[in-house]
């Protein structure tokens, strides 16, 4: 391995652990982190791809050093979310892990960036399905799959809303 | 043990007591009843048969996961060598208005209750008489009493899990000592938040001529899926009225094979399109226990295309099929049934369709006529955040309003039931990944503050849907027309539907209620019925869409002669001695009940006859 390669993996988790919500240890637990990473590559090709995770990867050593988590928080709504280019394609990844679902691109990014042959909206893997973020973020099991036992719905959820500040 | 597939070939060379037209609940029912006294059964099955096996079961559930959109279609890949309409989806039925029929139904193996819901409530006595006690739609020529043996069959064979008592407070009479199979399934953590708004409203008027109070009072409905058994459940005798202690065992639940026949149910909230678990019934499971089932012989994907008929005595003689040899092409080969009985059980949809391709509208002419459903009104809203409903989890329904069932005012408008979703707004249109999208894409929400927008937005969700009566009337029909066709070219169904003010009334009647439940709850209404929506209508300058119910009926009515409709009380067609036309087509009128449970005891009132004439 080339010691000058950044490790965009980590990258990727550490971007995925800040933009979905939850923790590095749950994502990894999806099983799914790989085959995210390389349809996210595969359809948008590495450079571009590169691009998002450099930008988060020097917000986030930032952030850490001068220990200001607004660093962090604000610099991924100003220079990502809210950026042309970027910002497309990180609320696909958010939306990938939520719903294992991609999505194709909206038309003025396709228009400008140009088209990806492959960017057609699709869910990546049947099973990639029930390890959809979306049903964990509510408390519920996925449709069809992962049930929580006979009578379960009878009781109070499991969910309850945060303070956005923790 | 499976019944038997076999060829062309084979079926070639035999002449059956049976030829049955579809593998769903009613001709499932019809082949199980006939094959156990012995009769030679052959099942002609437009759809292919997979499912059948476990690994195809697997396979279905596999496609739905990987499906993007999750319609009620989505595990059974697409056929265009038998489709099956979605919602407009496809395009399979030809809809000429007024409004859209719409709707799905499943041409596969097991039929539609592959992907139903499974509500499983018995029509009321005053529903068998909708003519005479109310002045609309049409009467039957059976009364709820002679149906009454058959319900307990069809509670039987489905599994039925509810509370009996409060069937008898909804209107639904019972003999003594009878309880359903199985215990009532809990009602959901939000439909207990919901009862206590509708608590504080207590009471309700309905009708204008002579208003009538109703209390309002939530209940639980009867469905086809595993709970507990119920220990004093007693089955259905050898008589009419006998009833024989009975340890109900829900297929599979105790057995050595769970897997293959089905489990307890266990919340999986997904009963439309597909239980991963098998705890709802559908159609296979009566057909995989069968008691005999080498006398039953299926022939998947073939398609019945023509019913012949000897023109001097009117007898059908045989039944003609295209056999395709797999979803992805469109080669056929062509083949004939004969038995000496033949049964229509292709869905009230098909069997008036493949009666007028066979240029049989009957002596009345009422072939395909009568066309119904319910149509439904929904009514959706986000319930307060000081307490997290939880949407999304159980059964899609477990509890709702049975109050308005019966009553004088369906002289003025029509009957309704209420159901509390339990599976959230998605019927409405907005699925919890339209929320997702919307608060990601629109809202820019990331981190723990999307989380917190989700559970705000769809945990709190509540769509309640007004299931309402229409009654049959001879210009809602299906029709066929050489211009519409599907590429093997067999017809597709032309439809000619409307809903008539004594729905609509109902509807917007079920608007406002929905409104006094939001605002005792303290929810705010989200409803928006666009006008651009095939199924818009206004009434009285308000707004509003409906849903297709699913719940097809009406197109070979019976009745008392062969003048006022298609088929005699036992389900055989007054002109041909030896054809019985069963399901939904030949109830005249389908109540504030889904029409599966009618339907399937229907199919065992009609076997009975069936077994008399195959005796004579
Ligand atoms: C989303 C949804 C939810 C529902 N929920 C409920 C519910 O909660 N409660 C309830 O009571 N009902 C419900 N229903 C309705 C229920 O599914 C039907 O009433 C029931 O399945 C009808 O049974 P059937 O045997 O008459 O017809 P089907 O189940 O439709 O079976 C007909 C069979 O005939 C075959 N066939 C069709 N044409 C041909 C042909 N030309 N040649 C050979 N074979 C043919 C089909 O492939 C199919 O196997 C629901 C339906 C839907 C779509
Ligand atoms: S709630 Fe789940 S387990 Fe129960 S019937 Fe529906 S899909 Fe099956």
């Amino acid at each position: 391995m080339d010691i000058d390669t950044p490790d965009l993996m980590e990258y990727f988790l550490n971007f995925s652990a800040a933009v979905t919500g939850f923790s590095r240890f749950d994502l990894l637990g999806t099983g799914q982190a790989s085959l995210y990473f390389s349809t996210i590559e595969g359809i948008i090709g590495g450079e571009i791809f590169r691009e998002l995770l450099q930008t988060f990867h020097e917000l986030y050593v930032r952030a850490n050093s001068e220990n200001d988590a607004s660093i962090l928080t604000e610099g991924i709504t100003d220079e990502i979310l809210m950026s042309g280019k970027l910002g497309p394609i990180a609320s696909n990844i958010i939306k990938l892990w939520y719903s294992a679902t991609w999505y194709q691109l909206p038309d003025p990014w396709r228009e400008k960036f140009g088209a990806r042959q492959n960017d057609t909206s699709f869910v990546v893997s049947p099973y990639a399905y029930p390890e959809g973020l979306l049903w964990q973020a509510i408390g519920v099991n996925p449709p069809g799959a992962k049930a929580p036992g006979y009578a379960s719905w009878q009781y109070p959820p499991s969910v309850r809303l945060t303070s956005p500040k923790n | 043990m499976i019944i038997k597939s076999v060829d062309c070939q084979t079926i070639s060379n035999i002449v059956y007591d049976v030829v049955i037209v579809g593998s769903g609940v009613a001709g499932a029912i019809v082949a199980k009843q006939l094959s156990e006294q012995g009769k030679t059964v052959l099942i002609l099955e437009a759809g292919t048969s997979e499912g059948l096996t476990l690994e195809g079961y697997q396979n279905n559930i596999e496609t739905f996961y990987g499906a993007l959109n999750k319609n009620s279609n989505s595990p059974y890949p697409l056929n265009p060598n038998a489709l099956s309409p979605t919602d407009n989806t496809y395009g399979y039925f030809q809809e000429k208005g007024v409004l859209p029929l719409s709707g799905s139904y499943t041409r596969i193996v097991g039929g539609t209750t592959r992907h139903w819901e499974g509500k499983t409530i018995r029509m009321l006595p005053e529903d068998f008489k909708l003519r005479t006690n109310y002045g609309h739609g049409l009467d039957w020529p059976i009364s709820y009493d002679d149906l009454m043996p058959y319900y307990r069959k069809a509670e039987y064979e489905i599994g039925v899990a509810g509370d009996t008592e409060e069937q008898k407070e909804a209107g639904a009479e019972f003999i003594d000592g009878y309880v359903l199979p199985m215990k009532k399934l809990p009602p959901s953590f939000l439909d207990g938040i919901v009862r206590k708004g509708i608590d504080q409203i207590e009471e309700v008027t309905i009708g204008k001529e002579n208003p009538e109070t109703i209390k309002l009072k939530l209940s639980t409905f009867p469905q086809g899926r595993n709970s507990i058994p119920h220990p004093d459940y007693q089955r259905p005798g050898y008589t009419d009225d006998q009833l024989i202690k009975d340890n109900f065992i829900p297929e599979g639940v105790a057995s050595v094979h769970p897997v293959e026949y089905g489990e307890r149910c266990q919340g999986n909230a997904n009963c439309v399109p597909i239980c991963p678990v098998q705890a709802k019934y559908d159609a296979r499971r009566t057909l995989s226990t069968i008691a005999f089932p080498e006398k039953v012989h299926l022939l998947s994907q073939a398609v019945a295309t023509q019913v012949d008929i000897n023109p001097e005595n009117g007898r059908v003689t045989a039944i003609n099929y295209k056999q395709y040899k797999n979803i992805s092409s469109s080669e056929y080969t062509v083949g004939t049934a004969r038995g000496r009985l033949f049964v229509l059980a292709a869905n009230a949809v098909e069997n008036a369709k493949l009666m007028l391709a066979s240029n049989l509208p009957s002596t009345s002419g009422m072939m395909g006529c009568n066309l119904m459903d319910h149509p439904y009104l929904l009514s959706w809203a986000l319930l307060p955040t000081t307490k997290i409903a939880g949407t999304l989890r159980g059964p899609q329904v477990t509890s709702g309003l049975s109050t308005f069932r019966k009553g004088d005012f369906r002289k003025e408008q029509c009957a309704f039931a209420m159901s509390i979703h339990n599976d959230g707004w998605g019927w409405s249109g907005t699925g919890a990944t339209d929320i997702l999208q919307d608060a990601v894409d629109k809202k820019h929400k990331y981190g723990a503050e999307l989380r917190n927008e989700l559970i705000t937005r769809i945990s709190q969700q509540l769509l309640l849907d007004f299931m309402c009566e229409l009654p049959a009337n001879s210009s809602n029909r299906v029709t066929v027309d050489p211009q519409y066709k599907d590429q093997l070219g067999n017809y597709r169904p032309v439809i000619h539907y409307n809903v008539p003010d004594y729905c609509k009334k109902t509807m917007a009647y079920a608007r406002k209620l929905s409104l006094q439940i939001f605002e005792s709850l303290g929810a705010k209404d989200y409803s928006h019925y666009d006008k651009s929506d095939p199924a818009y209508f206004e009434y009285e300058n308000e707004g509003y869409f409906f849903r297709g119910g699913n719940h097809f009926a009406g197109t070979h009515v019976m009745g008392t002669t062969k003048n006022n409709s298609v088929v005699d009380r036992n389900l055989r067609s007054w002109d041909h001695e030896n054809l019985y036309l069963v399901g939904g087509g030949s109830m005249p009128s389908i109540g504030s009940s889904n029409t599966t449970l009618t339907l399937a005891a229907l199919s065992f009132l009609a076997s009975e006859q069936m077994l008399r004439d195959l005796k004579a």
